[in-house]
């Protein structure tokens, strides 16, 4: 539980990118259950200058949807609910169509994506969220995996609506960004009714 | 004179109309059938609620950056293949129907046959 807490605070990051100020988290864990979201207060601070350059933009989005690519074959390969491993695959072709579309838009641009803090930060807490996801087992694991999608997916579109899309300078970028959230705000949604499933 | 500038005026006309029906989405046969189409962008079908004849040709259209499919809801006993972007899918009207995409579940839409009086 404390590592989705962890991956969690990864993409607080996102939030405190474009900001001068610092932040305060608070999180909290319970034993039972998944652990919730934590509080950003920095999610809500309107930033004055633009930390995030638009090759650092583009890495945060394609580490961002790999991320959830590689949880989804975790997903295929260690569940055995039709459900989990529908949406799993779902979450592989989507998120792989995405990123294809980002490194395309990327090359046409002559943008090479950055790697940078936030992009590290990222992978250093998925890791950690890989790592529970590999062990647990049965519907321990559904149930995780469902709950860590829900999360995850909450704080991707308040990142991406938030700070990258208010961040990003080319217009082509920005776009693309922006045709992406309905799809990952559709994403929430079937985690939740995944997850809801789950918990009956 | 004038005659002359009233033929040039309806050769105008009669151009304008027939571009117009150029440019018109809906095309017509012979047999007084419609071709309608539904875009799908964005995570919708739009339009989500599309009224037409029995008979009318729709064609769904994958704008998006993800692939759907187009399904009969609920029991999806029709469905099209996976469109991938900028892929197809035609049906001829014959009843009204419910549909969605079973990819993105929450996708939704209708078709509504009209029927003539």
């Amino acid at each position: 539980m404390k590592k989705l807490l962890f991956f969690s605070l990864a993409l607080a990051p996102f939030m405190s990118a474009c900001n001068s100020n610092s932040s305060e988290t608070k999180t909290e864990t319970t034993t039972d259950t998944v652990s919730t979201m934590p509080v950003d207060t920095m999610a809500t601070t309107t930033p004055s200058t633009s930390a995030l350059t638009d090759p650092q933009i583009a890495s945060i989005a394609v580490t961002a949807n790999q991320i959830d690519v590689d949880n989804g074959k975790i997903a295929l390969k260690k569940s055995s609910n039709a459900d989990v491993k529908k949406f799993a695959q779902t979450m592989i072709n989507d998120h792989t169509a995405i990123i294809k579309q980002a490194t395309d838009l990327a090359t046409k641009l002559n943008v090479t994506p950055e790697t940078n803090p936030t992009t590290q930060s990222l992978l250093d807490n998925a890791k950690m969220v890989a790592d529970s996801l590999n062990n647990k087992s049965g519907a321990d694991f559904d149930k995780y995996y469902a709950q860590s999608e829900v999360n995850y997916h909450q704080q991707v579109i308040d990142a991406v609506k938030n700070t990258l899309i208010p961040n990003t300078q080319n217009a082509e970028l920005k776009s693309l960004l922006q045709s992406v959230v309905p799809n990952l705000e559709h994403h929430l949604e079937m985690a939740k009714e995944l997850s809801s499933k789950l918990n009956k | 004179m004038p005659f002359f500038f009233l033929i040039q005026f309806m050769k105008t006309l009669l151009v304008i109309a027939f571009c117009l029906l150029l440019i018109c989405c809906k095309s017509k046969n012979s047999n007084n059938v419609t071709f309608h189409t539904v875009s799908i962008e964005m995570m919708q079908f739009e339009p989500d609620t599309l009224t037409v004849q029995p008979g009318d040709t729709i064609q769904w259209i994958n704008k998006d950056i993800v692939s759907h499919d187009v399904s009969h809801f609920p029991d999806r006993n029709w469905h099209s293949d996976t469109l991938n972007k900028d892929a197809t899918f035609i049906k001829v009207a014959t009843d009204s129907f419910s549909y969605f995409c079973s990819i993105h579940p929450t996708m939704r839409g209708k078709i509504l046959i009209e029927k003539s009086n």
